[in-house]
């Protein structure tokens, strides 16, 4: 089987976020970068499944800049076989990442199955996947725990509202966008990390991949850190009253339920 | 020729071969491990070592009872082989002996040979009724043993017939065969002739010859073989235990195997451990594992890694090794692997200084580096250790957080160490943990109180990486190490004291050959050595009665037992109360060698165990000085309901309050 | 004033009240509001699309729009907007909204901004804001050239508007074209049948030792049950057997980041701590006030939580009334 999995590298969860000078994003300065934790589910899957059916390859890709070719060395370290890095500016939108993704695909034959990360921990907008599949013309299935495969037909378990789930059943060429339970992905054998160290990395500019600036649909700006978590809110009264306080706060102020 | 010449020509010349032929092979698999084996350097202090453990039986005095009887059984063999010796001599040689050194010597001789033979028996006997009646938990049954107890106790009673003869039929003998010449009255009666008496002093000595002869065939292959590894053993262990974790160089690029994925890659070394290991039990008797019905016996590691050696003896030979199969087997499992603490409880028991630690690391080193495989809880661990440099899970940023308003000084505004008395290292838990937060604080007042001068690297410092090594990634821990020798030496960093005896261990033992040469100090020490210069005073009383919990990293690995009770006991009205282990038998908390950051499935908690021994004194207060100590002690007080009746402090915060 | 449609979202023949908090600021703005409604049989729910303020209702119907898949929702959707020609199109940031509006954005070549927390409208054009980086972060977005502007808005952010019960629907049917579909949906497996597992769930209520007992975690279940909530442990509840390891928080076990975490019982020792600082909010309740959870707590109740979960339970119930 051909397997893809594209990859995003993200600021580690406990980075401090710094608006940078003119808000139009963070200050990198010190973030340590790491694999977007969504997407190692993605890489882990298509390695099991490399795994299960000789003969397959699992190749890696990633749009942005040079710093992410750390995270395909990752990838390639947990052993996938192929990484490919599209350069893609810094602040790029979702659909230009797509378009780049897309056209970094489009170049390879025979593509059975791309994974993704059901959405990336930094921007979180869960758009990329159903993009590359739409611009692919092949069918996607976001919010993947759980997958059985049979032959090119796969059964998937989506996760919906209220711990309910989705059997969904697609068949090859499919994205397939991965979220927590779909597996435990692996922590990298040494030889690995030291082979991954040496591979080779594809690298496309944005024009091999047909990408231009006209491709960004949206842009952020003004980047605001909210406002300080304030201390905790005690609540007082009797069991009755602190349960009705809670639940009221919990509904119109917090907005959590 | 005499037919005993020609008879022992044939029968000791067969069982020669026999025995030095198993003994080759012994060797020749020896010789055949790949592992790298340590430096052997310093042979003065080896010399020594092997005198007061091996002549003087120091360590395995430490048990008297058993420890008595086998000093017994030890000089009674050194004394009694001289009189074997003398049988060969006179078998080979019709008529000679060694009378040839004078009479009043030979007599001597003749006497020690009664002696010690009584002696000996003497300690067979007590290490029989031991081994049957008394029957100790950790000693278990084993056929081997009898087997050994029985040719040793044979031998003894052969030579006793033999010498009883050899004095009916030489009376000018008997004053000196004190012991035999009383079983020889007891033959008087049957009025033998004088060749009766040869003849049956003719045929016990070739009894004992026999016997003598067949157990030389029966060691190579028996636990009795510790007579011959275990002095060599004893002369090449290593003297400083302490930095006993040796270095993976990962720039060698011809290395591509790390740690011990079958018997064959662990060292020389490693199997004259194994071979000196005469299942005594001692080790077991104090592991806070199998004390806890966990898989792990670092007896049974031992012998079942010698088995899996045994086994493969084959394909060794044929310089298969690529065929031996993995290290971890049905009697070694990844359980008994990951059930060790590292305390070292087993190595100080053990008489005969066999190092368990080590192949439990190699063992985890190929687990983790090469396979990926540990308990899943550890993963995140490791990556929170890569990206934060901190076990868990928080922002580096935030490292300095604790000291927000605190007047504590940071190494990057102070410039250099110079200017300092000491570097404080604050460790992760004393960072990101509340409750050792506030011992890190607590010590903070009292670096205060005597004046000192020091500072903290803040956001700079990041885990030493004890953990990670322990558990075997020592990739990720060199990381972390060099990144820290690299941030303190720019520092210029020479004095370093912190509360966390892991943080301790590292810095002092491991960080010198990442490159980072300090002085370190555990904080129990630097408080013992403020209140030694009248630096520190405590005043106010408190009513407590106070036991100490050794941490096994500050205790077994660096011999730091007495300070923590000097500091604790400079407290007024505190009345100190040990615990039934304590000092070198102290029980681990079972937080180390990695555990700390591991779930434990199987048997009973080790903290609740401590927990219970620390309830039996009575003590009002618990002392500890670890973070990983204190959250397992407290966690075990939680499971005993004792929360608020007994308290668990570190040693800087009851001096705080005291001062 | 600008020509809206707002993607209103059904399972089951029920509509999802996030829908209806668009619909509502739309309506709100002045806008030309158009209401799309997909599935199957679905025609008789279009009077309350207007009661909450859609000028017009567009109903695709179809069998294979029964129950929701990408592919088919996203070519009714494509549909319905070539139809309507809109220049904005909205939808909820629900597990179908989020993955059709891509879909759909890539068909009409959309610019679309997901998760949105703040919605406004100001000369015909959307004013949006997101969170980024966790929550850590908001920005504002900016459209670049002038295609359709698309949107998910997160649920809850902008709140219900009060429905006219007066109003019927202007309604019409499109129809669409579902040949050779490619995926199909087997089943929807019920959430009540299965609490969701802790890591995955967006709100987990978790106990501590204090509850003293295995079965007294039945009101910590019955509160999660309320809520679609996963219920969690403490180390020390795992370890004196209260719950299996499989719903133990903390260091060594699950990590997770809900969007609202109920300790119950936890004095919140940094091995729990570990396992859930980052829940974006945590409800602590215990009867030790000096208990640690509570420096992290952003609602804090001192008390027995026997007395307090149960009526917990009972207001939640209340509120999804």
């Amino acid at each position: 089987m051909n397997l893809y999995v594209c990859i995003k590298q993200v600021p580690d969860t406990e980075t401090k976020i710094k608006v940078n000078g003119d808000a139009s994003g963070i200050d990198t300065t010190g973030v340590k970068w790491i694999m977007s934790s969504y997407d190692e589910f993605a890489v882990e899957e298509a390695l099991r499944l490399k795994e299960k059916n000789a003969g397959s390859t699992v190749t890696v890709v990633s749009a942005g800049p040079d710093r992410v070719v750390d995270a395909l060395r990752t990838a390639l370290a947990m052993g996938a076989d192929n990484a490919i890095h599209v350069e893609l500016p810094e602040n790029a939108d979702s659909n230009m990442a797509a378009k780049a993704l897309t056209g970094a695909l489009k170049k390879e034959s025979g593509i059975d199955l791309i994974f993704f990360g059901k959405e990336a921990l930094d921007d979180g907008a869960a758009q990329v996947p159903q993009l590359v599949a739409t611009y692919m013309g092949i069918p996607a299935v976001t919010v993947v725990c759980g997958i059985e495969y049979s032959g090119n037909t796969l059964k998937c378990k989506r996760e919906i509202e209220g711990g309910s789930f989705e059997m969904v059943e697609v068949s090859t060429p499919a994205v397939i966008a991965a979220h927590k339970g779909l597996n435990e992905p692996r922590y990298a054998t040494l030889p690995n990390i030291m082979k991954a160290k040496k591979k080779e990395v594809k690298a496309l500019k944005l024009a091999d991949v047909g990408v231009s600036a006209s491709d960004q649909k949206i842009k952020l700006k003004n980047f605001q850190l909210p406002p300080p978590k304030q201390a905790g809110k005690k609540i007082d009264g009797d069991a009755a009253a602190q349960a009705k306080a809670l639940v009221t706060a919990l509904h119109n102020e917090a907005k959590v339920i | 020729m005499t037919w005993q010449t020609l008879a022992f020509l044939i029968v000791g010349g067969g069982a020669f071969y026999l025995s030095g032929k198993k003994f080759a092979v012994l060797y020749q698999v020896m010789k055949a491990q790949k592992g790298k084996a340590p430096k052997f350097e310093d042979f003065g202090k080896r010399f020594q070592t092997a005198l007061v453990n091996v002549l003087g039986q120091k360590a395995v005095l430490q048990n008297p009872g058993i420890g008595i009887a086998h000093t017994l059984i030890f000089w009674g063999f050194i004394i009694i082989s001289i009189g074997t010796v003398e049988q060969f001599v006179m078998t080979m040689y019709s008529g000679a002996s060694f009378e040839f050194i004078g009479e009043t010597l030979y007599h001597a001789f003749v006497f020690s040979q009664d002696l010690f033979t009584a002696l000996v028996l003497l300690g067979v006997i007590f290490a029989a009724y031991r081994r049957f009646i008394i029957k100790p938990k950790h000693l278990g049954q084993s056929k081997d043993a009898n087997n050994v107890l029985m040719f040793t106790g044979g031998l003894m009673i052969s030579i006793f017939l033999m010498n009883a003869f050899h004095a009916a039929g030489n009376p000018w003998f008997r004053d000196s065969y004190f012991i035999s010449s009383l079983i020889a009255d007891g033959f008087a009666g049957l009025n033998l002739s004088e060749d009766a008496n040869h003849g049956l002093f003719t045929f016990f000595k070739w009894v004992h010859m026999l016997l003598v002869l067949g157990f030389a065939v029966y060691i190579p292959g028996s636990k009795h073989l510790h007579i011959v590894a275990a002095g060599p053993n004893t002369f090449l262990r290593k003297l400083n235990r302490e930095k006993g974790m040796t270095p993976i160089n990962f720039e060698d690029e011809t290395v591509t195997q790390y740690g011990a994925a079958k018997v064959t890659d662990l060292s020389w070394k490693d199997a004259l451990d194994l071979y000196s290991c005469t299942e005594c039990g001692r080790c077991q008797e104090l592991c806070p594992a199998w004390n806890t019905d966990k898989p792990l016996s670092p007896k049974n590691l031992i012998v079942d890694i010698k088995k899996n050696l045994h086994t493969n003896k084959p394909l060794i030979l044929e310089g298969k090794a690529d065929e031996v199969g993995h290290i971890i087997d049905d009697h070694v499992t990844e359980d008994v692997i990951w059930a060790c603490t590292s305390c070292r409880a087993c190595e100080i028991a053990c008489p005969v200084f066999i190092e368990h630690t080590d192949k439990i690391y190699d063992a985890r080193r190929n687990l983790v580096m090469m396979e990926s495989r540990f308990p899943a809880e550890v993963q995140a661990v490791f990556k929170n250790m890569e990206t934060n440099a901190s076990p868990w899970a928080f922002s580096p940023s935030e490292r300095a957080n604790w000291a927000d308003g605190l007047d504590v000084k940071k190494m990057a505004d102070v410039g250099s160490a110079d200017q300092l008395d000491v570097l404080l290292w604050v460790g992760c838990a004393g960072s990101y943990d509340d409750r050792n937060k506030s011992v890190v604080k607590s010590f903070v007042n009292l670096l205060n109180k005597a004046g000192m001068k020091f500072a903290i690297l803040g956001t700079e410092e990041q885990c030493t990486g004890d953990s990670a090594r322990r558990i075997g990634n020592e990739y990720l821990f060199q990381t972390l190490a060099k990144a820290n020798v690299e941030t303190l030496n720019r520092y210029n960093v020479k004095r370093i004291v912190t509360a966390c005896p892991h943080c301790f261990n590292t810095l002092k033992n491991e960080y010198g050959e990442m490159g980072g040469q300090y002085e370190v100090f555990h904080h129990s020490q630097f408080i013992a050595q403020m209140i030694g210069e009248g630096k520190l005073k405590s005043s106010k009383p408190i009513n407590e009665t106070v036991t100490f919990h050794d941490s096994c990293y500050l205790g077994r690995w660096n011999n730091v037992y007495a300070e923590p009770r000097k500091a604790i006991e400079s407290i007024p009205q505190v009345k100190m109360v040990e615990m039934k282990l304590n000092h070198e038998k102290g029980m681990c908390c079972g937080a180390g060698g990695g555990r700390m950051w591991m779930e434990e499935h199987l048997g009973k908690r080790i903290n609740v165990t401590r927990t219970e021994q620390a309830l039996e004194t009575g003590a009002t207060t618990v002392a500890t000085a670890c973070p990983f100590c204190i959250t397992m002690i407290n966690d075990g007080m939680k499971e005993k309901d004792m929360v608020g009746k007994v308290k668990v402090k570190d040693i800087a915060e009851l001096m705080d309050e005291t001062t | 004033m600008a020509k809206v449609l707002v993607f209103v979202e059904q399972r089951e023949g029920k509509l999802k009240k996030a829908s209806f908090e668009i619909l509502g600021a739309s309506a709100a703005a002045g806008n030309e509001t158009h209401a799309v409604i997909i599935g199957d049989g679905v025609a008789g729910l279009a009077n309350e699309c207007a009661q909450y303020g859609a000028n017009k209702v567009h109903v695709v119907q179809d069998a294979a729009l029964k129950n929701y898949t990408g592919e088919a929702y996203s070519k009714a959707l494509v549909a319905a907007i070539k139809n309507i020609s809109p220049e904005i199109i909205l939808a909820s940031h629900t597990p179908m909204g989020k993955e059709l509006l891509p879909i759909v954005a890539a068909h009409v070549d959309g610019a679309l901004a997901t998760d949105c927390t703040s919605l406004q409208f100001a000369g015909g054009k959307l004013q949006l804001k997101r969170p980024v980086y966790s929550g850590k972060a908001i920005a504002e977005v900016e459209f670049c050239g002038s295609g359709i502007q698309m949107a998910t808005i997160r649920q809850n952010a902008i709140g219900l508007p009060k429905p006219d019960s007066s109003k019927t629907a202007d309604s019409s049917s499109i129809t669409v074209d579902l040949s050779g579909l490619k995926t199909k949906i087997l089943e929807v497996v019920k959430g009540n049948s299965a609490r969701p597992d802790v890591t995955e769930a967006s709100i987990v209520v978790s106990g501590g030792r204090s509850l003293k007992a295995s079965e007294n975690f039945k009101i910590l279940e019955d509160l999660a049950d309320t809520m679609g909530a996963a219920v969690g442990a403490s180390r020390a509840a795992v370890d004196a057997g209260y719950r299996p390891h499989r719903d133990q928080v903390g260091q060594t076990g699950k990590v997770v980041s809900p969007s609202l975490y109920i300790a119950c019982g936890i004095s919140g020792a940094i091995q729990h701590l570990a396992g859930m600082r980052t829940s974006k909010v945590i409800v602590a309740i215990n009867t030790d006030p000096q208990a640690p959870i509570f420096q992290i707590a952003d609602y804090a109740i001192v008390g027995d939580l026997f007395q307090i979960v149960p009526a917990l339970t009972n207001e939640v119930k209340h509120l999804k009334e």
